[in-house]
Formats: C-alpha cells, structure tokens, sequence
C-alpha cells in the first residue's frame, strides 16, 4: 500500500511538473521556420512586428510591453486590442524602411509577408537581419506551399487556419507564454468550430461563392479571391465552393468571367479605406444592379451579398471572423437551414 | 512686268544676307542670278517665292504686293525648284510629278485627263516620258533633277524659280535643261554657278555680291572682266560664244585668283 | 514592289474588301470569349439587336455579347483606327518613319494624369480616371508645342521636344508611383499603362466612335496637303499648302483623337506605328488612299489583338499592349522581309 501510494504521488508530482514543464519554454529554443532554423537563448525583449496579423497575434499575447514598434497596417487594430496597441509606436503603415526597423535595437522581428521580409524581402532580407543579431520569424502561413514571386503570390495549396494556430503557438513559445497561446488558440477554435456547426446540414455544398475585394476601376477586372486563399479556406469549411478557379490570391477576373461562372451568392468586401471608388461597398452593390449583365445574374436579382470585412478575407486571426460572418449571412440567405 | 523688287532686305541669325536688292524681271525673260557662294542666291529666290519674308522692302508679282496674296495663289503661278529634293516616302517618278498639279486640284477632286496630259508632257519635256513607274528613290542626282523640273512644270506656272538645276546634270543635260528654261514662255529665274551657261542661256544676269547687287542686265554688258576679278576673284578674258550676241568666258587658269 | 491601284472602281472594291474584314473580325470578336456561348445564340442576339428579330435568348448571355463584347470590339476598331490615323498624319509631318501617335507626349501626359488621380488623388474625386489621363495628356502636349516653338518648330526640333515632353511626364508618372503607391495601386495602374479595354462599356463607344469619326474626317480632308509634305516644308509651301496652319489643325486632331483614345483604354503601343508601314506596303503612299486604309487595317488589327488578348492565356486576360506588340512586331518583320528591295 505504500508502494502504491509513493507511486502514485510520484506519478502526481511527475504529472503535475510534466504539466507544469510544458508550459514553460526550454532554452535554447530551435525552431524551423519557412526553410530556416532559428535559435532563441532567451526569451525577446524587444521584438518588431512587420504586418497587422503578426502585430495583432503579438498583442492578443499580451506581449505589447514587449513589441519595440509595428509596421505594416491595411486596417484598425482589432477593438480589444486598442488600448494594448495604443502604447506601441508605429513606424508606418506602409512597408519600412530597414534601418528604421533597426533603429529600435530589437533582438526579433515577426514579419506577416515574406514579401516583406525575405528573399526578396522589401523590407530586408533574413541575413540582413541576422547579420546584426536579430532574429527573424515568418508567418508559416505566407510560406508554406506558396509561391511568393508575385505581390500577392499563388498559393499551391488550400490555406488553413491549422498554419495560424502554428504560428500562434510558436510565437507563445518563443516568447515563453505558452499557456496564453494555448488559451488564444483554444478560443480560436471553438469559434470556428461553432460556425461550421451553425451551417451543417449539407447544402452548403450547392452554394458558391464569390468573394469581390475591390478593382482599381469600377467596370474594369475585379479583384476576387482565388481559392487556395483564406476566402478559399472559409469557403471549403463550411462546405460550399469557391466560384474562381484560379491558384493566385487575388485574381484579376472580367465580369463576364464572373458572370458566366453565375455564383450563389457574392461576399462584397468592406473597408475603411476609399483608395478605389470600389472599395467602398455600396459602391460595389450598385455597379451589380446597375450593370445590365450583371444586374441579370440570380445572385444580384436576389440581393444575396455577404457584406465582410476585407480584413476577414486575409490569412489572419480575423479569418474566423470570416468564417462567422459568411455562416451567419448563409443563414440569413436560407441558403443552408 | 513679272517679278519686281524694291529695295529688299533680309536677315538671318542677327547677319544680314541681302542689302537692299532692286531688281525688276520682264515677263518671259530668262534671269540669271550669279554670284559668288554666300552671295544671297537662294535667300532671293525665297523671297520671291515668299517661303521667307523680307523685313525691309517689297516685292511684287504681276503688280502684287507679294505679301498680299494667298500661299495658294502664288503656288497656282510660281513654281520653285529647290538645290536638293530628298524624301523618305516610297514614291514613283509619277507620283513625284503628280504633286506639281496640287495647285489646281482641289481637296477631293479626281485627278482628270487634263491632269494626266499635263502629267505626262512635264516627263517628256525633261526627256523622261515612259519612266513613270520607276521609283525615285533608283533615279540618279541628274534624274531626280529632271523629275523635280517636271514637277515643277506640271504646275503650269508663269515663274520658275530654280535653285542651282544644272548640279548633278551631264553636261548634255545641263545644256538641254538650260535650253528649255529658256524656250518655255515662261518668267525664269534662273539662280547658276556656271558662267558660261548663264551667259549662253539668260536673256539677263544679275550679279550679287554679299547680298548686294553688283550688277544687272544682258550678259554681254555684265560679264566684264572687272566685275568677274571684283565679284569673282578671277582673271579671265571675255570672247564671243557660239550663241550669237553672247560672250563666253575664257578662264586665266595659270593666272594667280585674288585672295578674298 | 508596290500596287498602285488607278481608278474608283478598283479602290472601291478594296475598301468595301476591307470593311468585309473589319466586319468578320467584329462578328469573331462578338463569338469569342471567357464564356462560351453559342454560335447560335450570338447570332440571335445581334439578330435582336440589329434587326429586331424577336428571339429568345438567355439575358446573361445575350448581354455578354452584346453589352460587353459588342461595346469591347467597337471601341477596339475605333480606337486602333485612330491610332493608325494619328500614326499616319504625324509620320508624314514629322517626315520621320518612326513618328507614332505618342511621339508628341500624349501618352507619357496621359499616364502622368491617370496616376495623379488614382494615387495621388488629383481632383479630390471630382476627376475620373479617364478625365485626369485626358488632361494630362493636353497638359503634355501643350508643354511639348511650347518646347517646339522656337526656329519654326522644325520636325527635328518637334520631335526632340516630343522626347524631352515625355521623359519629363514619364519620370513624374515614375516618381508618384514608386513613392505614393502601394502595391496595389501599382498592379491597378500597371494594368492601365498597358492598355486596358476590360471596363469598356456602351457610352464609351459612342465617345470613341464620335472622336474617330471627327478625326477621320479631318485627316481625310488634308490627303492632298499631306501628300505634298514628301520632300519637306518649304516644298508644300511652294506647292501651295498652308502648313502653319495644317501643322497646327493636324497636330491638334491627332492629339485630340490620340488622347481620347488613351483616356478610354490606356496607352496601347505599336498600333500608331506600324500600321502605316503596313498600309504603305498594301497602298502607296498617296494619303489619299493610305489615310482610310491605315484606319481600316489599325482596326482589324486591334479588334484581333482584343481577341488574342482574352484567349492566349486561359482564365487571364492579357493586357492589350502586351499583344500588340508581341504580335505585330513579328508579323511586321515579315512583311519588312517580304518588302525589301531586290538588289
């Protein structure tokens, strides 16, 4: 009997510090990212986010007292992250410039875009960085199975949230808060999981969707998400289908492209920006029923618009977002029951 | 009287090329305008073609001041022929000479019979009738001469103003080109290098020198071998040319020419 | 070498052969596309539209061929005629064979114009993008006529200023991109410099059609002048062409025409320069013939070119200029080699 009990409060003081040791990092930490290995001694105490999806995951971390600046941004930050956000300084909202990055002396940085930092990075190239003893981290998301030759780049392979949770989860383990990623993640998880709940039934499956960004001219070739995308993503998890074909991003399609392909239902891209008469959605909503083709296609005879936000329609945390938001409007639509 | 001239004066780039130049051209007659290189020879036909203006004095055609009338209404009666015609465009004999008849042709008017009698007479005068198809850009420097002069000559105009015609001539073409200027009932003004030539074929010669007239009138009253040491910096003996009343010029060739 | 055709009769039937073609290309055009739709239903549809026939037809399909394909090739024919048109009128005043419709700055000015409004935001939204390429576009030429009017404004002197005018409007339309637009701006405006017919709709082919037409029948109106221009000025002076005033009328109808066109589709290249040539080798150059067989070819070319553009490659459409010119330029040497002279 006292075997048994030594035992098992020795299995229980394992466990316990078992549970207790995955929560805490191990340094030095080495980590495969996007075809490099990165090494951390400790955690960073001063990182840069280059990207709104990087900034925002570093924030919902609770790691604003440790983001020495931000850069990169297409939209505002989230709502529960403005106050956190509010104490970080921006360098821009456009790509900056690589001494700016340096200037304030980080020991990370946490790129969104290889576009940005990579390769052929805007910003920098990897070395570049490492060379002056800053690590560098890539979202998984913008590497794996894409090629980023092009701006926006061709992915060859659906999108998946899986590759944000990863990213999640790494940066919560480079930083040495894990338990707060795994509470982020899980919180991620259950909403998605809820939405793709909400739409079960399976007639999703007849439902495709077309989801418009925005087109540099308003009659001209629309921007639209390829479906390999996080639109694409949205999509396959709530079991519909994506109206465009193509592995690019953000295809440039015709109307008469799109007309043919005569999608279920058309998720019309809002934002805060007025860069392109077409950004702003009723602009959007009124060249369709104006238009004499489109205007004559079931979707817009129908008023069946998803209004989402463009944010929502990126590779990010947001994405789930999107998830809610197009399974709330298939609902609304009567499209799924 | 066909062209008149009153004391016209032209300048260009801040130099003055003509100085005061009178000159009056009776109708029909041959002129001949010589003078040394710089002498303001092709300024005068310019002038008298009016694709320059003069800034002091007049001139006048047939009793009209040049300046008043139309680029059309000159073109219908003065017809030019310049030093050199060069174009990039893939254009045949005819079509060269065609342009003579732009004139009288309206904007949209058909090219008519007449149009193509007076085509076809310019080729035969200057001795290139049948040669309408050939390309000018095959033609020789004497070919596109005649080519020019037959253009000109299309325009049925009461004054020909050549520039140098006799340039790239042979010398059997020279004297054949000279020698219908000289038949045509037309006013000609007639701008040379070649003395003997202006002696033998110009009715009159004017002499410029520095954009000065130097001297007007018949050859043989002209030609003197003062003004051809003064003017031309050359010693010469003037005889007689095989062209009754005209003189020809012998050329001192071992004789020393003046240093300008 | 070359055919010359004499006579009305010959020439009537060549033109008539001509619109034959442009008409045969229109009705391709029309067939042909993204979607497949068919032959009978854009039979009918034409047959609705033009003749009022009473068909039934899918809406969506009918007003594919109709609203967008049909819009699409008629503004391809107007504006790749008037581009032939401009190239033409301007070889022969310049007296240079590479002189093209852009020669004067009209297509640097109209890119200039076209980003300041989509990314610097000139007009504060008043101005479209269209309109901004158009007064840039003026702004250009305008600049380019001062530049050459000192000594006569000469056709080397017009041309050099015609250069200056475009590197300076080219270099602002290089440095508003590289330091105002992102990169979405850049791929938008990428799209617009090389010639764009995708946001052509009805409204813009009664512009173009009309800036054509007005065109045409201005240029046509100087054949003859033009045809005296060959061997220089001075020589269509003497021939009695006003060429101050022809330089001036003919300068401005190009400019106009050519700056329309930009404006509606963006600065689509070679057309203005090659097609003549073209011409040239088919009818002489009596302008009187050139000028409406120049437009006539620039047509057909550019409505096929607008076909190729939406076929080479399936599911994109390449942008127009990118055609015209991989096309052209060899089917161009052909017909240099083809041409040349026997020795």
């Amino acid at each position: 009997m006292r075997l048994a009990s030594f035992l098992a409060a020795a299995t229980l003081a394992l466990g316990a510090s078992g549970a207790l040791a995955a929560g805490k990092t191990q340094y030095p930490l080495t980590l495969e990212n996007c075809g490099r290995q990165i090494t951390f001694d400790k955690a960073p105490e001063k990182a840069v986010s280059i990207g709104q999806n990087s900034s925002e995951i570093l924030l919902s971390l609770g790691l604003a007292d440790r983001l020495a600046a931000t850069a990169v941004w297409v939209g505002p930050v989230l709502e529960n992250l403005k106050a956190a956000n509010a104490g970080v300084p921006r360098i821009s909202n456009n790509q900056p410039s690589f001494e700016a990055v340096v200037k304030t002396d980080p020991d990370l940085v946490a790129a969104q875009f290889v576009f940005d930092v990579g390769p052929n990075g805007v910003v920098g190239k990897r070395e570049q960085f490492e060379e002056l003893g800053i690590a560098t981290y890539i979202s998984p998301g913008d590497c794996i199975a894409k090629d980023n030759s092009m701006r926006d780049g061709a992915r060859t392979k659906l999108f998946s949230m899986d590759l944000i949770y990863q990213e999640i989860a790494e940066l919560a383990q480079i930083f040495d808060v894990q338990e707060r990623g795994e509470a982020f993640i899980a919180e991620l998880k259950q909403r998605e999981a809820k939405a793709v709940a909400s739409v079960a039934g399976g007639k999703a499956k007849d439902v495709s969707l077309l989801y418009w960004f925005s087109s540099s001219q308003l009659n001209g070739d629309a921007w639209v998400a390829g479906k390999f995308g996080a639109p694409g993503y949205i999509t396959q998890v709530l079991g519909a289908r994506n109206a465009v074909e193509s592995g690019e991003e953000w295809p440039a399609v015709s109307w008469e492209s799109i007309v043919g392909r005569n999608p279920t239902v058309i998720v019309v891209g809002t934002m805060d920006r007025r860069k392109f008469p077409a950004d702003d959605p009723k602009v959007k909503i009124d060249f369709m029923e104006k238009d004499p083709v489109v205007s004559q296609i079931d979707a817009v005879k129908k008023k069946r618009f998803i209004e989402l936000s463009a944010q929502a329609m990126n590779p990010t945390i947001r994405t789930i977002d999107g998830i809610e938001t197009v399974a709330a409007g298939l609902k609304r639509l009567q499209l799924v029951d | 009287m066909s062209f008149s001239v009153r004391d016209v004066s032209w300048s260009a780039g801040g130099k003055l090329i003509l100085d005061a130049v009178g000159l009056d051209v009776p109708e029909g007659a041959t002129l001949g305008l010589i003078g040394p290189n710089g002498s303001g020879k092709s300024s005068l036909l310019k002038l008298l073609c009016r694709l320059r203006q003069p800034q002091g004095g007049v001139v006048t055609l047939g009793g009209d001041d040049l300046a008043s009338l139309t680029r059309l209404a000159i073109a219908q009666r003065v017809a030019v022929v310049e030093q050199q015609a060069a174009t990039l465009e893939e254009l045949t004999v005819r079509e060269v000479v065609a342009l003579g008849r732009t004139p009288h042709r309206g904007r949209f008017s058909p090219w008519t019979a007449a149009d193509e009698a007076i085509l076809r007479r310019a080729l035969d005068q200057v001795d290139l009738g049948g040669r309408g198809d050939q390309s000018w850009h095959t033609l020789s420097g004497g070919e596109r001469q005649r080519v020019q002069i037959a253009r000109a000559l299309a325009q049925e105009p009461r004054e020909l103003l050549l520039d140098e015609p006799t340039n790239h001539l042979d010398i059997q073409h020279q004297i054949e080109i000279l020698a219908l200027v000289e038949r045509l009932p037309l006013t000609s003004i007639v701008a040379l290098h070649d003395l003997n030539l202006a002696a033998a074929f110009c009715d009159l010669v004017l002499v410029l020198k520095a954009g000065r007239v130097v001297a007007a009138g018949p050859p043989a009253a002209v030609l003197t071998q003062g003004l051809l040491w003064e003017v031309f910096g050359v010693r010469a003996q003037i005889g007689r040319s095989t062209r009754a009343g005209r003189p020809h010029i012998q050329f001192l060739y071992d004789d020393p020419v003046r240093r300008p | 070498m070359t055919r010359r055709l004499g006579g009305w009769g010959p020439r009537a039937l060549f033109a008539l052969a001509g619109l034959a073609v442009l008409l045969a290309a229109i009705a391709l055009a029309v067939s042909i596309g993204e979607i497949a739709i068919p032959p009978a239903t854009t039979f009918k549809t034409l047959a609705n539209r033009l003749f009022g026939a009473g068909y039934e037809v899918g809406r969506v399909q009918a007003g594919v061929v109709w609203e967008y394909r049909m819009s699409r090739a008629l503004v391809a024919a107007c504006c790749g005629g008037a581009l032939a048109l401009s190239g033409v009128v301007l070889q022969a005043l310049l007296r240079n064979p590479l002189a093209e419709p852009y020669v004067l700055g009209i297509s640097a000015g109209a890119s200039t114009g076209a980003v300041g409004v989509m990314i610097v935001g000139f007009g504060a939204g008043a101005l479209s993008l269209s309109g901004g390429a158009f007064l840039g576009a003026l702004a250009a030429f305008a600049l380019v006529l001062l530049l050459a009017r000192g000594a006569r404004g000469g056709s080397d002197r017009t041309i050099l200023a015609g250069v200056a005018g475009s590197q300076l409007f080219n270099a602002l339309t290089a440095y508003i991109v590289t330091s105002s637009a992102d990169a979405e701006q850049a791929r938008g405006v990428m799209f617009w410099l090389l010639g764009n017919l995708g946001g052509v709709r009805w409204p813009d082919v009664y512009l173009a059609a009309a800036v054509a037409a007005a065109g045409f029948a201005i240029c046509i109106s100087q054949a003859r002048a033009l045809d005296a221009f060959s061997f220089g000025e001075e020589a269509a002076a003497a021939l009695g062409v006003p060429v101050a005033r022809l330089r001036l009328v003919l300068f401005a109808a190009t400019a106009l025409m050519t700056a329309a066109m930009v404006s509606i589709v963006g600065s689509i290249g070679f057309v203005g320069l090659v097609i003549p040539h073209a011409a040239r080798m088919l009818v002489g150059s009596g302008h009187g013939l050139l000028l409406p067989a120049s437009a006539l070819a620039g047509a057909i070319f550019m409505v096929l070119a607008d076909i190729l553009s939406r076929i080479v490659v399936p599911g994109q459409i390449l942008p127009i200029g990118v055609v015209t010119a991989l096309f052209g330029a060899p089917a161009f040497a052909l017909l240099l080699y083809r041409a040349r002279r026997p020795e």
